[in-house]
């Protein structure tokens, strides 16, 4: 039981880190409802100029259009990154081989590669390939990512051997074991890695402007950080594209959220 | 069943999504856009530049002026970010594709020089393309001139103003004459007294920002750079004097140090200070507090005391269109260019208003456009002020490695504050830029 003072101090403690959590964001809707000079004036009340920001928005940039792109991306990435990682995850755990941990530390070790010095050669492959500017050259890199194939190897630890043996003699394939009987089983660890790979996907920007060279095919991150680059900087604007940027992470972070905790620590029900 | 449902609709989503991107075949098309204006020859030109109000609306205003005699010119205009221009230019350098380039594309002035000089066979040399450089002021083309040769043509105007509040400056006994074709001493002079008088800065500047200290050397004329490219930071006598100056003005409090852009901006916009100096790209910044307008006056800037070829005169940023050697058609992207940006003084008369872009191409200034009374500035007639003042400009070499010395002169302006010594900050500074050049 813990004590009274004890309690009201948590409270206390924790109401403020909320507070320090919470102010970026709620600054960021007010921003948006205010006039540019007001943003940079420190105004903290709600304003009145939330359509005149969208109506310059939409007047200065494909807000929907990107947005669009974003999404398009966004849920294309998350799916076939979570089938092929989990089916690399799952193999690399299940099934036996002699160069099977050596691979694996290679993967592993591939995770400490930064993306800026893998940048110039991928131009250059895609660039031969004829991939850039195309949706499939976005995706490509971040398909198989070493994170995600670390957490499905992890997650898979825990599912019982025994179960896909017992599905062997009964004569189900090994897709079959993996998609009827695994897949369902490891709701929590596909929310996780979806939440991570969704929001990796939908921030996405520097392979994203390094391969994509046209307006139409750009997307929110890219959209931003146009809106920064002039001049003179509309805040309220840039706030209400912000926030609409953040919105879809927003959501699918909220609605996984049950499932995102469950599958960082790794459980299996 | 529920659970049924939702794979299905998630699956159901995920094909109608490959169905409708074509899983990159379709969007594939604007690929082959790009490389079709590379090789083809044809009459589109593709553009890369950043800021959609500023440098793109410019663009597309000079392509609907070709247009009228070129009917068939058409403009593919990409906005990028300096930043990630930079990006991509490193990018395609590095993978050796040339291809994906743009046929023009917008270099920042300060940086045009490094790439040209490093990356000699990345734009093109337009000096006997028919365009008239001589209509352009020196100061603005020695950032596209290398070895004599024009790698471009000078657009967005840098020229600096400094923009006083003329309400604040009469409470403390004084006119925008008192300030024009001045020295840094008597501004001081001046400073101190409006300071005491109404408790207003008169000008404020961003901690850790060098800019400053870069705009009273190329108003006397000076360089950071020796002839022969090698630093010349430490010893350097009127860098020395500048952050002097620098250093009493914060001390005495004319000069407020805030700490970020957004702050700095919000010292003139919200009434914090009484004055601006800035390149007069700041105008529009300036412009959007609309309350105060009416208070502001133009004049140009105070000159270094003593110094010779000292001018009230000098300049921040700017920006030039480069042709690259990716542009199958430079003929058409020459004259596109030089007939407007380098040519027409409808296309200036109309960016003016539209986005408060001023000419670096001399004979715009002539226009009546650009003597009307701004309302803003209490009836100046600030634009063909500007443009005269760009023509006055005096041409400093900002070096291939500017970028370098910018930041580690930045470096110093934030010690000297601190109370550090200037000579040997300097020294530093020098032995810093040496370092980073090898």
């Amino acid at each position: 039981m813990t004590s009274k003072p004890k309690l009201v101090f948590m409270y206390l403690f924790l109401s403020i880190v909320s507070l320090i959590s919470i102010f970026p964001l709620a600054w960021m809707v007010i921003a948006a409802t205010n006039k540019s000079i007001d943003v940079i004036a420190g105004k903290l009340t709600f304003g009145t100029n939330l359509v005149e920001n969208y109506k310059n928005l939409i007047g200065q940039q494909p807000l929907w259009g990107n947005f669009w792109n974003s999404c398009k991306y966004t849920i294309l990435v998350t799916v076939f990154a979570l089938i092929i990682s989990s089916l690399a995850g799952y193999g690399f755990e299940i099934y036996r081989g002699k160069a099977k941990e050596r691979l694996y530390s290679v993967v592993l070790m591939s995770m400490m590669i930064p993306f800026v010095a893998l940048m110039v050669p991928l131009f250059r492959m895609y660039s031969k390939l004829g991939l850039l500017n195309t949706v499939l050259g976005f995706m490509l890199p971040s398909l198989a990512t070493p994170l995600l194939i670390m957490m499905f190897r992890t997650n898979a630890k825990a599912f019982p051997v025994d179960i896909i043996e017992a599905a062997r003699i009964d004569g189900t394939t090994e897709f079959g074991i993996f998609f009827k009987i695994y897949i369902p089983s490891m709701k929590a660890i596909f929310a996780a890695a979806g939440v991570i790979t969704f929001m990796n996907a939908w921030n996405n920007y520097l392979w994203a402007k390094v391969i994509m060279s046209d307006n139409t095919t750009q997307t929110m991150p890219m959209l931003i950080s146009n809106l920064t680059s002039g001049y003179k900087t509309d805040y309220g604007m840039l706030m209400l594209a912000v926030f609409i940027t953040t919105i879809p992470t927003a959501v699918v972070f909220f609605a996984l959220q049950k499932y995102f905790v469950e599958g960082i620590t790794g459980s299996v029900k | 069943m529920m659970k049924k449902k939702m794979i299905s609709l998630v699956l159901a989503g995920v094909m109608a999504t490959v169905l409708l991107s074509g899983c990159g075949g379709a969007s594939g098309t604007s690929s082959k856009g790009n490389d079709d204006t590379a090789a083809g020859g044809s009459n589109t030109l593709t553009v890369w530049a950043w800021d959609s109000q500023f440098n793109l609306y410019a663009m597309e205003e000079a392509a609907k002026i070709y247009q009228k005699d070129h009917p068939d010119f058409q403009l593919n205009a990409i906005e990028i970010t300096w930043d990630d221009l930079q990006t991509k230019i490193g990018t395609i350098v590095g993978s050796g594709d040339y291809s994906q380039l743009p046929d023009i594309c917008l270099m920042q002035d300060y940086a045009y020089q490094k790439y040209v000089t490093i990356y000699s066979d990345l734009f093109q040399d337009i000096t006997d393309s028919g365009i008239d450089f001589s209509q352009f002021p020196e100061g603005k083309l020695a950032a596209s001139v290398v070895d004599g040769k024009n790698y471009g043509v000078p657009f967005d105007n840098g020229t600096d103003v400094a923009i006083y509040r003329t309400d604040i400056l009469e409470e403390a006994g004084y006119t925008l004459d008192d300030l024009t074709d001045i020295d840094w001493n008597r501004f001081i002079e001046i400073g101190e007294d409006v300071y005491a008088k109404t408790g207003y800065s008169l000008l404020s500047v961003q901690t850790g920002s060098s800019d400053m200290i870069y705009q009273m050397m190329q108003s006397a004329g000076k360089s950071t750079w020796n002839e022969d490219g090698s630093p010349n930071i430490a010893g350097n006598e009127y860098l020395k004097q500048c952050l002097e100056i620098y250093k009493q003005m914060a001390d005495k409090r004319i000069l407020e140090v805030v700490n970020s852009w957004d702050e700095y901006v919000a010292t003139f916009t919200s009434g914090k200070t009484a004055g601006v100096l800035n390149g007069c790209w700041i105008m529009v910044q300036l412009e959007s507090a609309e309350e105060l307008s009416g208070k502001w006056g133009i004049t140009n800037v105070p000159s270094l005391p003593g110094v010779d070829g000292a001018t009230n005169y000098t300049n921040q940023g700017g920006s030039t269109w480069a042709i690259t050697t990716n542009c199958s058609n430079v003929e058409l992207a020459a004259d596109f260019l030089g007939s407007t940006f380098a040519g027409s003084t409808e296309l200036y008369d109309t960016i003016l208003p539209g986005a408060g872009a001023i000419a670096t191409w001399l004979p715009a200034k002539n226009s009546d456009v650009y003597n009307q009374p701004v309302e803003y500035y209490g009836g100046q007639a600030v634009y063909s002020m500007i443009a005269d003042y760009a023509s006055k400009v005096p041409s400093v070499d900002l070096g291939i490695f500017y970028t370098e010395a910018n930041a580690a002169l930045a470096t110093v302006v934030g010690n000297i504050l601190g109370g550090a010594d200037i000579a040997s900050e300097l020294e530093t500074a020098q032995s810093t830029v040496e370092f980073n050049m090898r």
